[in-house]
């Protein structure tokens, strides 16, 4: 789950550490509202989601109340990573004196939380960062975490010393005990400023919860479904799959992950599908009957092909599902399904009694042939 | 000959009551797995499958021979089940649970590794020695004793890897899922070098997807020190960036995680990428043949 900026610097603000004065603002007027009291210039953040080291949003600064009401006008009416532009983050514009761009991330390949810091901003790649002799970086002890020596050594990496060194390293571990108390994958400041006056704020910030830990904030239950932006994605993960929206329209529904992006890999091929979809362990009828209503709700598809695994998924009972939804719904394009695995030849009978068109062999391209063949029948 | 487990295998299955636990303990026995004993908190005493259950791991340590343990328990307590393990001296941990918070999973990664022991997964299929020992959630059916040992980041794409294979009358070693998290017990290079130190081990699959820098690290391994040939498949070519496509390790952002870097990192160690499941078999052939 991703945060606004505004919701990740409040979650800091609880840690201790600051951020310049601002609110946001869901209108022009309550942007120069904002300008107005905070009586100094302001910068101007559209409040959009996206993924830490994705491409940033457009911000602007604003001298005025007056400027701020104009900027904002422009900024209200645009769309950014997909997202119509609706709350501004109007802070105060800080005198600064330096910036440090710091992020934690999941390094896979250590196991452990990897802290990377650098006056300039920081490469999207790990191995590029802590291969820049202008990045300072060292790994954390996942039960340890932090330890403020290590961040003070970090500070000093970027030739800070003194009494800077230790404000510095304070905020880097407080971000790091953020990123630790909300299960964080990734967690930073971009930047965080230096002032004239040696005081250290957070000017931008980044907070990306794990999803597979959020069993552990039931505040954030409701909110992360409602963060997702396709509303079938959002209905995909009510049923307990993952659907993502493509811009085809042939529909896909896997039992795996793997087959699933191989699957709609082979169809690219060829032509274009619709969605990606997974179910991963556990499917039902009744989920593999939501699932494939789900998948249809798709406007102009022509055909819904599925790549059932009988492992660890009983894809017999999901067959029933399946052709429970044709008869009922009165599917009329074709379902092309590659079964294979635990009760195949169950499934199989299923299927072909609701009219679907079974492919009893392991390769995937193979199957993805005969659905085509079928479509262009 | 194979990696990590064979006939010698002795499993504990730690959540053997519940549905999945169940269930897959009565698949693993069918396969041949020698599964002596079973762990669920308060089932101590009872039977399943004619497999004795347990209270703890320690209870059933001490009555029953067990070199490995499979985890069919809530994300939750994963944690505390594998140090559990860890603690009574246990060295093989396969994680099958899928959604741990990653921290979790760091955690339990570096207690495992500190023990001197080695964790298979989470997110994993498990692990497969055909005709010897199965661990796991496997169609057993699609796998066969052979020279190929494959490793996967995905559950779904190891059947159809294997399957298929097993179709072609080309048998496996062992088959490793390494698991679609992006931190994972045993990585790549990991396996690979156990692939490479196996003398029945004669070729290796290796299914890799967007996320992450496995394939980017392993290509260095594989030009550096694998003896044996690789093939590789890679999926998530087609994928919405910034989007998870089903595992939580499966994402790019920009040039972080993204496909071209492992493709070209395979290319430049002179791995051979098969562009889909049914060109794999024609290169595992070429590549026995030599």
């Amino acid at each position: 789950m991703i945060l606004y900026e505004h919701e990740a610097k409040k979650l800091l603000k609880e840690q201790g550490v600051p951020s310049p004065r601002g609110e946001v603002a869901k209108t022009p007027q309550e942007a120069a509202e904002i300008a107005r009291k905070i009586g100094k210039p302001v910068i101007m953040k559209p409040q959009i989601l996206i993924l830490p080291g994705g491409r940033a949003g457009d911000f602007q600064t604003a001298a005025t109340p007056e400027e701020a009401d104009r900027a904002a006008q422009g900024l209200y009416r645009k769309t950014l990573n997909g997202q119509q532009v609706a709350e501004l983050l109007v802070e105060e514009s800080l005198p600064v004196q330096k910036e440090v761009h710091v992020a934690i991330r999941v390094d896979g390949a250590a196991g452990a939380p990897l802290i990377l810091a650098s006056l300039d901003p920081l490469s999207d790649l790990d191995e590029e960062a802590k291969a820049s002799n202008k990045v300072a970086w060292r790994h954390a002890d996942p039960f340890r975490g932090l330890q403020s020596h290590e961040a003070r050594k970090m500070a000093k990496g970027l030739g800070f010393t003194g009494d800077a060194a230790v404000k510095l390293a304070d905020q880097i571990q407080r971000l790091y005990k953020t990123y630790s108390q909300w299960n964080a994958l990734a967690a930073g400041f971009n930047p965080l400023v230096m002032t004239p006056e040696g005081n250290f704020l957070a000017a931008g910030a980044f907070l990306e919860i794990d999803d597979s830990a959020l069993f552990r904030f039931p505040q954030l239950r409701e909110l992360s479904l409602s963060r997702i932006q396709d509303p079938l994605a959002r209905e995909g993960k009510t049923i307990g799959v993952t659907y993502v929206g493509l811009d085809g329209d042939i529909g896909v529904i896997c039992t795996g992950a793997g087959i699933g992006m191989a699957t709609v890999d082979l169809i690219s091929k060829r032509g274009r599908p619709a969605n990606f979809l997974e179910t991963g362990g556990g499917i039902t009828e009744k989920q593999m009957a939501d699932v494939m209503r789900l998948v249809l709700k798709k406007p102009g598809l022509k055909g819904v092909f599925l790549n059932m695994y009988g492992g660890i998924n009983p894809i017999h009972e999901g067959a029933k599902g399946v052709v429970k939804v044709i008869r009922e719904d009165r599917v009329s394009i074709p379902v092309v399904a590659k079964a294979i695995g635990n009760f195949q030849e169950e499934t199989w009978k299923i299927l072909e009694e609701g009219g679907v068109t079974v492919i009893k062999t392991i390769p995937t391209d193979r199957a993805v042939d005969e659905l085509f063949k079928r479509l262009e029948k | 000959m194979s990696i990590l487990i064979d006939e010698k295998t002795r499993v504990m299955v730690q959540g053997i009551t519940g549905r999945m636990g169940a269930v897959q303990t009565m698949y693993m026995l069918k396969a041949g797995t020698k599964i002596t004993a079973g762990v669920t908190p308060g089932r101590g005493g009872s039977r399943v499958e004619g497999v004795p259950v347990y209270d703890s791991v320690e209870e059933a340590m001490a009555e029953q021979e067990i070199n490995t343990t499979v985890l069919f328990v809530p994300g939750a307590v994963c944690e505390e089940s594998c140090a559990e393990a860890i603690d009574a001296g246990l060295k093989l941990i396969v994680l099958i649970t899928e959604h741990i918070p990653t921290h979790d999973t760091m955690r339990i990664r570096a207690y495992v590794r500190s023990h001197g022991a080695t964790l298979i997964g989470p997110t994993t299929p498990g692990v497969i020695t055909p005709g010897k020992c199965r661990i796991g959630i496997m169609p057993t059916h699609l796998f066969t004793p052979g020279p190929v040992g494959i490793i996967t980041r995905s559950g779904t794409m190891s059947y159809e890897i294997a399957g298929l294979l097993t179709a072609e009358g080309v048998g496996q070693t062992t088959m490793v899922g390494m698991g679609g998290d992006p931190v994972v017990g045993t990585g790549l290079i990991e396996l690979l070098d156990l692939f490479n130190k196996d003398p029945e081990t004669k070729v290796v699959v290796v299914h890799g997807e967007i996320g992450g820098t496995q394939e980017e690290r392993a290509a260095a391994y594989i030009r550096q020190k694998m003896t044996k040939p690789v093939i590789a498949y890679m999926t998530g070519k087609v994928a919405l960036e910034g989007s998870r496509m089903g595992h939580a390790g499966a994402v790019f952002v920009r040039r972080r995680g993204a496909m071209e870097n492992k493709l070209k990192a395979f290319q430049e160690a002179g791995v051979p990428i098969a562009d889909s499941p049914g060109e794999i078999a024609g290169w595992v052939r070429k590549a026995l043949i030599g």
